[in-house]
């Protein structure tokens, strides 16, 4: 059987060699193996060359504005909580631009599951540095090599008590599916940062690089222990953890509010009569 | 006939808004018509606030200047209004070392802290007052005791005595007898409603089938949030507060394009946050409602009061162009139904709609004997149930067929600039093709709007929008009462303006467009729109609403400046 999150004869808009085509197949693939319709899954992204890879799948799409997916994808999923609802941008899109969002996302734990483009560097834009960018990177903003430290997404939503936290690298298919599919079948608010090497703007963090550097936390890392996870989420340079950091199974956003209110969604279903007025108004008058 | 203003006052945390809540349902239960408005400061303590209530046998929709009655319940109350007092006039509460300017009034002296103290503690002082008001007023004694049991019971046993002895104590210690009729209560009898325009623009929502309502607090819209929220379990409606209104508006449009019929609400400062995500609703075509509770700006500006000065902004608010409504309620009867107009035309034509309501509309309380539901009719989704579905098929009208996902049919919308399935493009005969869908709905949408109200009058025609209805339309009788033979126009639909505009203004004598802002929007709006000329302006932008008898008053300046030249 073919896949049917295949697109057909679409134009993609990439680099030729660029990390995101990785992202792209996992993705793809994963949706397909755990047995998915395309109909029954939505994709919602922001703006930047990650964001355009919801036009290269066969599915539901919402490509929003730049750094605000996660309320886009919050608010569909509590909706209709029937569908699968997957948010994913780049760097500067979900740790810049929509930073705030993030935060508030974990605090929620909506059933949605966040994929991130991280290549360290903005690159619709032409190389600016990111959020994620290491400091002295050098590019035609950051004339003086950035200035700033980077951001740490890992370490930030473990301190937040994320539900699920991963890390990915494009570079390898098979393990970026692997934490895939155990993000989109996890109950709760998953994180996926995802290692893509940007093979234009950012010469530094190369697919060499990182495959010098990437290992996969092996069996004696257990996700439920936070201070693990957290010591973990710190390391950087000479060798970068990859796998699921940590997992904190709760209550989601969704099941809270439906287990209150008794409706499987909350699709238009026709306006009130003229009596649910007069009763309404039994409490004011 | 009974025609009484009342003004309360006092310092921020003496509860004058618990009194005019209470006050205001028992006059109406009392089968008396009511207005009331609400001024307060953005603090939670001390500094100033009042509330003012006018009752009346006959229907009533505005305030007036000149009070009945003033009730102090601090010195400083005494100080800011004495001079609002009728002569004849009452005045009560504690007055503290002001002097009393004038034997024209009535006084009595209560010290409403200090008996209360007596009861154990300063906060039944409100109590105190509701009880010395009601007696005044003729109210009965057992109708607003069981309202205060009512009210108090969730606060157990021991506050709701204390609350109901407050109350006695306030009609024993007033000391006159009651200067109104004594008035029973007829729960038939009486008209039926009494709402706020904040209450009533959730109620429009609810009614119009809204399940999903994200917001971020801010005054004066605020008050949306806490009627939907505490409607969540009756009707299965989503509440939530978002991070910022950036994450509010962004939310409704998620839920929208998942099927959910969503709003949100914010004043202007978080109006300016919403706005690209406006335009996200206007490129995606996800209908949306967003309500915007004016208050003065710019920025901050002054967050408790009210403003009509964000006209000019929302029908422009966004980059580039494309189709949109905006609606301005007249009062919470009006609101409800524009309320359930901007989600059916929001949905029929696949655009944002935009509501304009202010502080003065939100917070104020109107009485009707009935609402009246306008017939609206519904805009269902089309069917989704087909597998080569186009989101953005092109279609003579620009509006194309809407699914959501969940069904067969893939549905893909793109903030970018797309083809007709919704895939990103840069093909530039598509972009002209698109653009050109989009704005093709103007024309129709322009039908659906209606002719402003109209009065007509031989010797002048007052012109305003949106919640000075009350005002105007009081004004406009008491000036004809006086002789002058006034019209009145009034906009509750402001764009597009309706076709026919220019006839429909030309030749209205001597106009005089009456606006809470400082260039005169409307007006502005309307020579552009027409060609005429609209040079006559009453404005008003200190925060505070018109007056019926300030702004007759001003008409007639007007008028006066006019013969004198
Ligand atoms: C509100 C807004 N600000 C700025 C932009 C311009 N912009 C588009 S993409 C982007 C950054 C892209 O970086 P990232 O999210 O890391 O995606 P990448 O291209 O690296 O995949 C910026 C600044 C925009 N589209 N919208
Ligand atoms: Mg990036």
């Amino acid at each position: 059987m073919s896949n049917p999150f295949e697109q057909e004869g679409v134009e993609i808009a990439w680099c030729p060699g660029c990390g995101n085509f990785g992202i792209l197949k996992a993705l793809k693939e994963t949706l397909f193996e755990l047995g998915y319709e395309p109909h029954k899954v939505v994709l919602v992204s922001g703006i930047g060359q990650a964001a355009k890879l919801p036009h290269y799948l066969k599915v539901n799409v919402f490509n929003g504005l730049h750094g605000r997916s996660i309320p886009v994808a919050f608010a569909i999923k509590t909706v209709n909580p029937e569908l699968l609802v997957i948010a994913e941008s780049g760097d500067g899109c979900m740790y810049g631009e929509g930073g705030n969002h993030l935060l508030h996302a974990i605090r929620r734990n909506p059933d949605i599951t966040v994929v991130v483009h991280d290549n360290q560097v903005y690159g619709l834009t032409k190389g600016q540095a990111s959020p994620t960018s290491e400091e002295g990177f050098f590019s035609k903003v950051q004339t003086l090599g950035n200035l700033s430290t980077p951001f740490n997404p890992l370490s930030l939503a473990i301190a937040q008590d994320a539900s699920f936290v991963a890390r990915g690298f494009s570079g390898d298919i098979e393990g970026l599916k692997k934490i895939l599919k155990e993000a989109l079948s996890w109950k709760g608010f998953a994180l996926v940062d995802v290692l893509q090497p940007c093979v234009t703007f950012n010469r530094v963090n190369t697919y060499g690089w990182y495959k010098e550097r990437v290992y996969y936390l092996g069996e004696n890392h257990d996700p439920s222990n936070r201070f693990q996870a957290f010591e973990k989420s710190l390391e950087w340079g000479e060798r970068i953890p990859l796998g699921i950091f940590y997992t904190h199974r709760k209550p989601t956003y969704q099941e809270k509010f439906y287990t209150q209110i008794p409706r499987s969604h909350l699709l238009y279903q026709g306006t009130l009569s003229e009596e649910s007025v007069a009763r309404e108004f039994q409490l004011l008058v | 006939m009974v025609d009484w203003e009342i003004k309360v006052g006092g310092a921020a945390g003496q509860g004058v808004q618990t009194v005019s809540e209470i006050l205001s349902l028992m006059l109406k239960r009392s089968g008396y018509y009511v207005f009331s408005l609400e001024d307060y400061q953005s603090r939670i303590r001390g500094g100033h606030t009042f509330t003012h209530i006018r009752l009346s046998d006959r229907p009533v929709w505005a305030a007036k200047r000149y009070l009945d009655l003033l009730v102090c319940l601090d010195p400083l109350t005494y100080q800011l209004h004495h001079h609002e007092v009728k002569e004849n006039g009452l005045i009560l509460g504690n007055f503290g070392l002001g002097e009393k300017s004038t034997d024209s009034h009535r006084f009595i002296s209560i010290d409403f802290e200090k008996e209360a103290v007596q009861l154990g503690n300063k906060v039944f002082a409100n109590m105190i007052a509701v009880g010395a008001i009601s007696s005044i007023l003729g109210l009965a004694p057992e109708l607003v005791a069981a309202y205060i049991e009512k009210i108090f019971a969730k606060k157990g046993e021991e506050v709701m005595e204390k609350n109901k002895l407050a109350f006695q104590r306030g009609r024993r210690i007033v000391g006159i007898p009651p200067v109104l009729p004594t008035r029973n209560s007829m729960p038939n009898d009486v008209p039926q409603f009494l709402l706020d325009g904040n209450q009533a623009l959730g109620l429009g929502a609810l009614l119009a089938g809204c399940t999903f309502y994200s917001a971020y607090p801010m005054t004066p819209s605020t008050g949306i949030m806490n009627f939907l929220a505490s409607k969540i379990r009756e009707y299965g409606i989503v509440v939530e507060q978002a991070e910022d209104e950036i994450a509010a508006v962004n939310m409704a449009l998620g839920a929208s394009y998942a099927g959910a019929r969503a709003m949100t609400g914010t004043s202007g400062g978080g109006f300016c946050l919403m706005v690209e995500g406006l335009g996200l609703a206007a490129m995606t075509e996800v209908p949306i409602v967003v309500i915007n509770g004016q208050r003065p700006g710019p920025s901050t500006g002054l967050p408790t009061r009210t403003s009509q000065a964000d006209l000019a902004f929302v029908i422009h608010a966004g980059h580039d162009e494309f189709p949109r409504f905006v609606f301005a309620p007249r009062d919470p009867q009006d609101a409800i139904n524009i309320v359930r107009r901007a989600f059916y035309l929001a949905e029929k034509y696949q655009v944002p709609v935009i509501i304009l309501s202010d502080q003065y509309l939100a917070d104020s309380k109107v009485s009707y004997w009935n609402l009246e539901m306008e017939e609206i009719p519904d805009a269902p989704i089309q069917a989704s149930d087909f597998s080569d579905y186009c989101r953005y098929a092109l279609t003579p009208s620009g509006v194309s067929p809407r699914a959501i996902p969940g069904g067969k049919a893939l549905v893909v919308v793109d903030s970018d600039e797309h083809d007709e399935c919704g895939h990103l493009t840069e093909d530039l005969d598509v972009r002209v093709a698109m653009h050109e869908k989009r704005m093709k709905k103007w024309e129709a949408m322009k039908k659906e709007i209606r002719l402003p109200f109209l009065v007509e009058g031989k010797e002048v025609t007052l012109l305003g929008w949106g919640s000075s209805w009350g005002v105007l339309r009081e004004a406009r009788e008491e000036l004809h009462e006086e002789g002058i033979d006034a019209g009145l126009v009034h906009f509750n639909e402001l764009w597009p303006l309706p076709g026919g505009l220019r006839e429909f203004l030309e030749g209205l004598p001597f106009p005089i467009v009456v606006e809470n802002n400082y260039w005169g929007q409307l007006a502005n709006l309307l020579e552009h729109e027409t060609g005429l000329s609209f040079a006559r302006r009453i404005t008003r932008y200190d925060g505070r609403p018109f007056l019926v008898d300030e702004l007759c008053e001003r008409v007639k300046e007007v008028l006066r400046n006019v013969q004198s030249v």
